[in-house]
């Protein structure tokens, strides 16, 4: 252990720690890819995954606990509890994913713009992620959702309507950044559009950020919807979503804990494989390990 | 090495923070400081949202609040059995159809010091009928005479009911000398008077000079818990002594020898009305369909786990007019869905749902969540509704008059204590009639208004009872309403707590019995 930490700083051997280190990032990246995609492909054919029809009311099965019929017990209704939460796999991620989606577009697009164009357009687009910016994000989602009435949509709109200026503000700093490049100043000379400048060689140096941002984003919004869900702004009843149906079944934590723990745990394994998955893409994306990698190479 | 230790550090953050809050209860120590005797009371029927905010009789619903906490009292009270009997008051006279001689008692004080005597009822009536909404169409006082402990109330026409009415809340005596303070706090005669009222919160303190014994608490406490789950909590920990409006769900964590339920069933019905302006509400067959579409047996089985009965009328069994004597369409799907397919509504786009014309059949189910059966009773009609080929569509939310006033509805779900003053004249005059301030369905029948009038004007109690019936039996025949089931009205407390019980009109609740030990 002392020798370790001695060695560390030494300039031969510290080739091979980063070695092992790159390895790691690989194989972890490797490990929650194959996590992520396992659970939107669950999510994409929940539909054929539930072993009930996770809308069917049976009240001479209500409040059971978990047990050979229904794995994860069945709620006051009489609803299978695994096929709800499976079933609101589709609802709680796609919508997340669609919010995180429609803000990366549109942030990214206004970043760019604002960055290359610079002016007075900046300026006022800018002014306007500021204000965006300065209210508490929950808070105006849920103002947001309160005028456009309940629904899951109302929900994405609301937290889509809030999450748009983050992105613009880093796509704005990189394209300002890249636009300084001698590489750029190259592309202008020999007669390159801008589109073409911002779309063909500003934006694939940006975009490694960006998705970063966005899948450690999903995490957060996914906590958010089921938020907003929570607090009844977003789905509505009986849609299977997982913050909706913690909800519902908050009353009945002390007596039949399954149906508040089910979904919970759902949320809680999820946002956990898209955090993970988006620190270590963060981590494999990272210039400064890929410049070590190339040193390595040498 | 270092792991190790990290571990361990967390494990042992993990473990105090968890000790930190397995604490005691407060209770005990709340008592032994201060040195008197304070009862903390846990509400959901308290505040903004059941318009019973204040302790002002002479406004909305506050008088409920006045009489349930042991500030106000009637002239007349209800027994078990809802039949008026002397509070204020040692009894009464019709004199003739319209004129009624109520003798007071001459020992009460209110507990602003004034003596209570007949002067002080009129000046109290009197405001009441200029500023409340409710009660001069009840009561319709032509003129109010006071002498020495008698007063004498002259009515515009025959008003059978007044006695009843003067049971009612709103009829809380209070010192309009004493007047009502900014905070909404008043006078009264009972045997708390409030030191401090706002509108999540009560603080009472006990009436020295009650007419009618020592109130043995010293300190009152009505908190305003609006969220079920809390309540629970709170009862469990400790931080309230008794509950009013704990949800279902928790009652298995009371039914112990450390806690107490006291249970009476009560005129609140949970009913939906139909609205009339709605296009596809006003298909007679629709309408039917849906009042069998709803399974309201199991709905009170499961979902109420048994705290109510299913109702048909809207009145309960111990009525004499209740539930047993109107026949109610029963739960048949199969008969719904006969009826859906003669008014043309079937499913020819293998959804799963009716249409006609392309268009599929929804119904907009607005309720709202601050009574916790209503949206149960919205997700079970949605089910079973769904079964019959009719998409549900609900919308549960704490604005829902915004949505009544604007007619984005089709069925609206509430709650209402249909007879609170023991007669049945209440329910029509404000559900179902034309004037009627609460007839969110725009429902219109030329016999019930016949039958309204009939009632009004009825001194005799039988007669009263069948006209009760008739109406009744005539808004269903209607489709008109659908009643779901009766609710069971409990108070959940600590065992210590004595004198606490529920009653059938869901307005006595703390009274000068209340004792913790």
């Amino acid at each position: 252990m002392k020798n370790r930490r001695t060695a560390d700083p030494a300039p031969g051997k510290g080739a091979s720690g980063r070695k092992i280190r790159r390895d790691h990032t690989r194989q972890k990246l490797a490990v929650f890819g194959i996590l992520l995609a396992a659970l939107l492909l669950a999510a994409a054919f929940s539909t054929y995954l539930c072993p009930y029809d996770p809308y069917a009311q049976d009240l001479s099965v209500s409040s059971q606990a978990p047990g050979a019929a229904h794995l994860l017990g069945t709620d006051q209704f009489g609803r299978d509890m695994l096929s709800r939460v499976i079933a609101g796999s589709r609802t709680s991620i796609y919508s997340a994913v669609a919010v995180v989606a429609a803000v990366t577009v549109t942030g990214t697009a206004v970043g760019l713009f604002c960055g290359y164009m610079g002016g007075w357009i900046d300026t006022v687009l800018m002014r306007i992620s500021d204000i965006f910016l300065a209210f508490p994000g929950l808070v105006f989602a849920l103002a947001v959702a309160g005028v456009l009435g309940g629904g899951i949509w109302s929900a994405v709109i609301a937290l889509a309507a809030i999450g748009w200026p983050k992105y613009a503000r880093i796509a704005r700093s990189e394209t300002l950044a890249q636009k300084e490049q001698t590489y750029l100043m190259a592309a202008k000379l020999s007669g390159c559009s801008a589109g073409k400048l911002i779309y063909r060689h500003i934006l694939p140096n940006i975009a490694g950020q960006i998705l970063v941002t966005a899948v450690l984003d999903v995490g957060t919004m996914m906590m958010e919807i089921a938020g907003l869900s929570f607090l009844g702004l977003g789905a509505k009843p009986p849609m299977a979503e997982w913050g909706s149906m913690m909800s519902d079944g908050r009353s009945m934590l002390q007596t039949t804990p399954w149906v508040i723990l089910a979904p919970g745990a759902a949320i809680f394994i999820s946002v956990a494989i898209f955090n993970l998955f988006g620190d270590t893409l963060r981590d494999y994306l990272d210039p400064k390990r890929v410049r070590d990698q190339g040193y390595e190479g040498e | 090495m270092k792991k190790i230790l990290t571990v361990l550090l967390a494990a042992l953050l993990f473990v105090l923070a968890f000790a930190s809050c397995g604490g005691g209860s407060g209770e005990e120590t709340r008592n032994e400081e201060s040195g008197e005797k304070v009862f903390v009371y846990g509400t959901t029927g308290y505040g903004v949202e059941m318009g019973d905010e204040g302790l002002n009789p002479h406004h909305n619903y506050s008088g409920w609040s006045a009489v349930r906490y042991g500030v106000g009292e009637t002239l007349f009270k209800f027994s078990d059995s809802m039949e008026p009997e002397p509070w204020l008051a040692t009894g009464y006279e019709f004199v003739d159809d319209v004129t009624v001689k109520i003798t007071l008692r001459e020992d009460v004080d209110f507990t602003s010091g004034r003596h209570m005597d007949a002067e002080a009822v009129k000046e109290c009536l009197e405001h009441l009928i200029q500023v409340h909404d409710r009660a001069p169409g009840d009561l319709k006082i032509a003129s109010i005479e006071a002498d020495g402990y008698v007063l004498t109330i002259i009515t515009t026409e025959p008003t059978p009911a007044l006695i009843h009415y003067l049971c009612d809340p709103y009829g809380a005596i209070i010192d309009m000398e004493y007047g009502v303070t900014e905070d909404d706090n008043v006078a009264g005669t009972g045997p708390y008077m409030a030191e401090s009222v706002s509108d999540t919160e009560i603080t009472l303190v006990k009436n020295e000079h009650y007419w009618n014994g020592t109130p043995k608490v010293d300190r009152v406490i009505v908190r305003s818990i609006t969220d079920g789950d809390t309540l629970t909590m709170a009862l469990q920990s400790g931080e309230i002594d008794a509950t009013y409006g704990l949800p279902y769900a928790s009652y298995p964590l009371f039914e112990n020898e450390n806690y107490q339920i006291s249970s009476c069933a009560t005129s609140r019905v949970f009913f939906a009305q139909m609205n009339f302006d709605s296009p596809v509400l006003q298909d007679e067959k629709v309408r039917e369909a849906i009042a069998m579409g709803i399974n309201k047996e199991d709905f009170v089985a499961v979902l109420l786990d048994g705290h109510g009965e299913a109702a048909a009328g809207a009145f309960p069994d111990n009525f004499s007019f209740g539930n047993e004597t109107v026949n109610a369409p029963a739960y048949d799907p199969e008969g719904a869905r006969a009826l859906l397919a003669e008014a043309g509504w079937t499913d020819t786009d293998g959804d799963g749902y009716a249409d006609r014309d392309g268009e599929p059949l929804t119904i907009r189910w607005l309720t709202y969540p601050g009574r916790q059966e209503l949206p149960l009773l919205a997700q079970s009609a949605q089910a079973t509704l769904g079964e019959i080929g009719i998409r549900v569509e609900i919308n549960s939310t704490a604005s829902h008059h915004q949505y009544l006033e604007s007619g984005e509805f089709d069925i609206y779900a509430s709650a209402l204590v249909t007879a609170p003053t023991g007669d049945p004249e209440y329910f029509f005059t404000t559900c179902c009639l034309d004037a009627s301030a609460k007839n969110a369905g725009n429902y219109h029948s030329d016999r019930l208004e016949e039958l309204a009038k009939t009632l009004h004007t009825s001194f005799d109690a039988g007669e009263r009872a069948s006209l009760a019936t008739q109406m009744q039996q005539q808004i269903l025949d209607d489709n008109a309403y659908i009643f779901a089931s009766h609710l069971q009205m409990s108070i959940v407390s600590r065992s210590s707590v004595k004198g606490l019980a529920a009653h059938p009109c869901d307005y006595y609740e703390i009274t000068v019995d209340l004792d913790v030990e």
